[in-house]
C-alpha cells in the first residue's frame, strides 16, 4: 500500500490491492443440480403443495413456505422470454470489448416456472424474438459447474 | 415507552458447526426458521407480517443475502428489513423485532439472524469493521502500512486481550480465573442441543495447556468461528396469551454505543483508555433495567446470557450490567453461583465462548434467555426463571444491546 499527498490539490490517495478469495457452499438442492450439468441433464425442484417447478433449483418455495425437495428431470429445450445484447465482454474485464456482440437472456426450461439467465448463441441480435423456442448446447468439456452450459441456440436454425 | 408490549413467542435455531457445508446460506436461515415457526404453536407463516434479517456486513462475501434467502424466511412479498451492526447484529435485530411490535405497526414480526462463517472470508469481512474507521486514518496523517504495526494483534483477539489486561489488573482475577469460565461455558454447551464447541469432560488444567494466542488469552480460551442462525418470533401482548404456554415480555431495552476505544487510541485522542470500562454496557443497562422497573437487577434478574466470545468478558459484563459487584464475579464463578444450579445462572446455553456464528450471537443471547423463562431451554436450569437478560457486544468496539425480559408484562400495562 502507498500513500501520496497531492499538497496542490489537498487530497491524500491511499493506492492499494486486496485480495479476498470467497467460496460458498452450494447447499442441499444446487448439488444434485450441478451433478445433473455432469450427465448433460437439468434437474429442477418441485414444490410438494403447490408444483411449481423451480429451475435453478431451490429447496423451498417462495408462495407457500413449503418444502421443494422432490428431484424432477428437464428437458434441455425451453423458451426465451427476455434478452439483451451487450458489447462488452461478461466475465472477463481485461478484454472488455468483443469483437461480437454478446446476447444474454432469460430462459424458462420447458416444465419449469422459473428461468435461468444465459448465454444465448448461433444467432444474430436481429433475428431475436420473445418467446422463440431454444435448446441447450453443452460445452466441450464438462465439469460440474454453469460453464457446462455453453449457451442456448434456435432450435433448427433461423 | 412503548405504546404496545411486545412479546416473544418462539425461538428456534439451527445445529450450529465449523463447517455447515451441507447447506448454503438460505438453507441454513431455513433450518432455524422452521425450528421457531415449529415451536410457535398456531402461528403460520402466513400470520407473519413483517421480517427483519440480518448478519455481519459481508462477512460471507454476499452483500444482499436477505434478497437471496427471501423466500426461506416466509418473506416473500412482505416488508423486509436488513440490520447490520457488527457483531451486535443479532443484538440489533432483536432490538427491531421489539421495536416493530412495540411502535403498534405490525403484530407478527420474525426476526432471523445467521452467519456461515465458513463461507467467503472472515478476515476481509472482518477487515471492514475492525477497522471502520480506516477511511479516517489518512485524513489523520497516518500511512495505511503504520496502521498495521499500531493495531498489532488484530481484529477482535486484539480488542479482548486489552480488555483482559485491564480487567485482570483492576480485579486481581488470574488465569486460572479465566479458564473457568472456558470450562463452565464449555461444559454447558455439551449439553444444549444446538451448539457447537460441545466438551463434557474439559478441565481448567486443559485450558491452560494451550499456547498463548495473544497474552494473557490462550487458544482454548477463544471462541470458534461457527455456521448457525437464529429465528425468533414477536408479536403482541394480546396475541401472545392466545398462542403461547408461557408468553416472554420485553420490558427494556437499551442499546448504547461508546466507540472508538481501542482504534480510538491509534487514532490519537478519540477515544478511551480503559478497554474494560464499558460504559456503554453500563448505560445501556441502567435504561433497560429503569424501563423494566428493576431496581436492583443482582436480586430481581434470574438468569442471564452475556455475549463473551472471550472469558474475561463475561466477567466483565455480568458485573457491568449489574449483576455482580466490581471486581467479584471470579468469586462468584470460583463458588458456582454462576452454575446450572447456581443463584444466578449465567450463559448456560454454552455462551459465545462455545458457539460463535457471530451474526447469529448476539440474538441467540435473548432467544436462549427468553427460552429459560418459558421452560424450553436446551439446558434449562432447575429453578424457575421468571427475568432474564440478554446481552450482546460489537460493532468496530462498543455497540450493547441489552434487552430485559420477563413472564410478566411492564408494570405500566398491569
Amino acid at each position: 500500500m502507498t500513500l501520496n499527498i497531492d499538497e496542490e490539490q489537498d487530497v491524500s490517495v491511499t493506492k492499494g490491492m486486496i485480495r479476498a478469495e470467497f467460496n460458498f457452499w452450494v447447499g442441499i438442492v444446487m448439488d444434485k443440480f450441478y451433478d445433473g450439468l455432469q450427465e448433460k441433464k437439468f434437474i429442477g425442484t418441485k414444490c410438494s403443495k403447490c408444483g411449481k417447478v423451480f429451475l435453478p433449483p431451490r429447496n423451498r418455495c417462495g408462495d407457500c413456505f413449503a418444502k421443494a425437495e422432490d428431484f424432477i428431470d428437464l428437458p434441455e429445450t425451453g423458451i426465451l422470454k427476455n434478452f439483451t445484447v451487450t458489447t462488452y465482454k461478461i466475465s472477463e474485464r481485461k478484454t472488455r470489448n468483443v469483437k461480437k456482440d454478446q446476447i444474454v437472456g432469460l430462459v424458462q426450461i420447458d416444465g419449469a416456472d422459473s428461468a435461468m439467465v444465459v448465454p444465448v448463441i448461433n444467432i444474430n441480435p436481429e433475428d431475436l424474438k420473445i418467446g422463440m423456442k431454444l435448446k441447450v448446447v453443452w460445452a466441450k468439456n464438462i465439469k460440474g459447474d454453469p460453464n457446462d452450459i455453453a449457451g442456448f441456440e434456435p432450435i433448427g436454425g433461423v | 415507552m412503548a405504546n404496545v408490549q411486545p412479546a416473544v413467542i418462539s425461538a428456534g435455531f439451527c445445529e450450529h458447526a465449523s463447517k455447515r457445508s451441507d447447506v448454503n446460506m438460505a438453507e441454513l436461515v431455513n433450518e432455524a426458521v422452521e425450528d421457531c415457526l415449529n415451536k410457535a404453536g398456531s402461528v403460520e407463516w402466513k400470520d407473519i407480517d413483517y421480517v427483519i434479517n440480518g448478519n455481519m456486513p459481508a462477512f460471507e462475501g454476499a452483500n444482499m443475502p436477505e434478497l437471496w434467502m427471501t423466500d426461506h424466511m416466509a418473506a416473500k412479498n412482505k416488508p423486509l428489513l436488513r440490520v447490520t451492526t457488527g457483531g451486535t447484529t443479532g443484538g440489533s435485530v432483536f432490538v427491531s423485532g421489539y421495536y416493530a411490535v412495540a411502535s403498534g405497526l405490525y403484530d407478527m414480526v420474525l426476526a432471523v439472524a445467521f452467519e456461515q462463517q465458513s463461507c467467503g472470508n472472515t478476515t476481509v469481512g472482518l477487515a471492514s469493521v475492525a477497522l471502520g474507521e480506516l477511511s479516517i486514518y489518512p485524513s489523520l496523517g497516518y500511512e495505511a502500512t503504520r496502521l498495521r504495526r499500531n493495531m498489532g494483534a488484530g481484529a477482535a483477539i486484539g480488542v479482548a486481550s486489552y480488555q483482559a489486561m485491564n480487567y485482570m489488573r483492576r480485579s486481581k482475577a488470574t488465569e486460572e480465573d479465566l479458564a473457568r469460565v472456558v470450562v463452565q461455558n464449555r461444559r454447558n454447551a455439551a449439553k444444549n442441543w444446538w451448539t457447537h464447541l460441545k466438551m463434557p469432560t474439559i478441565t481448567i488444567e486443559d485450558v491452560l495447556d494451550t499456547p498463548y494466542i495473544s497474552y494473557p488469552l490462550r487458544f482454548g480460551m477463544v471462541c470458534p468461528a461457527s455456521d448457525g442462525a437464529c429465528a425468533v418470533l414477536f408479536t403482541t401482548e394480546e396475541k401472545a396469551k392466545q398462542i403461547a404456554d408461557v408468553p416472554v415480555y420485553i420490558n427494556g431495552v437499551g442499546s448504547y454505543a461508546n466507540e472508538p476505544a481501542i482504534i480510538g487510541v491509534d487514532c490519537g485522542g478519540a477515544g478511551q483508555t480503559d478497554p474494560c470500562e464499558q460504559l456503554g454496557a453500563v448505560k445501556s443497562a441502567e435504561l433497560a433495567y429503569s424501563q423494566a422497573g428493576i431496581s436492583f437487577p443482582n436480586k430481581e434478574i434470574d438468569y442471564a446470557e452475556v455475549y463473551s466470545p472471550f472469558p474475561n468478558q463475561e466477567l466483565q459484563w455480568v458485573e457491568r450490567v449489574g449483576l455482580f459487584e466490581p471486581n467479584s464475579a471470579p468469586e462468584a464463578y470460583l463458588n458456582g453461583v454462576t452454575a446450572l444450579n447456581g443463584e444466578m445462572p449465567v450463559n448456560c446455553s454454552g455462551g459465545v465462548n462455545s458457539t460463535n456464528a457471530i451474526g447469529a450471537s448476539a440474538m441467540e443471547r435473548p432467544a436462549e434467555s427468553a427460552l429459560q423463562i418459558m421452560g424450553k431451554a436446551g439446558n434449562q436450569v432447575p429453578k424457575t426463571v421468571h427475568t432474564a437478560l440478554g446481552h450482546g457486544w460489537g460493532g468496530a468496539i462498543n455497540l450493547i444491546s441489552h434487552v430485559v425480559m420477563a413472564d410478566e408484562p411492564q408494570r405500566k400495562f398491569k
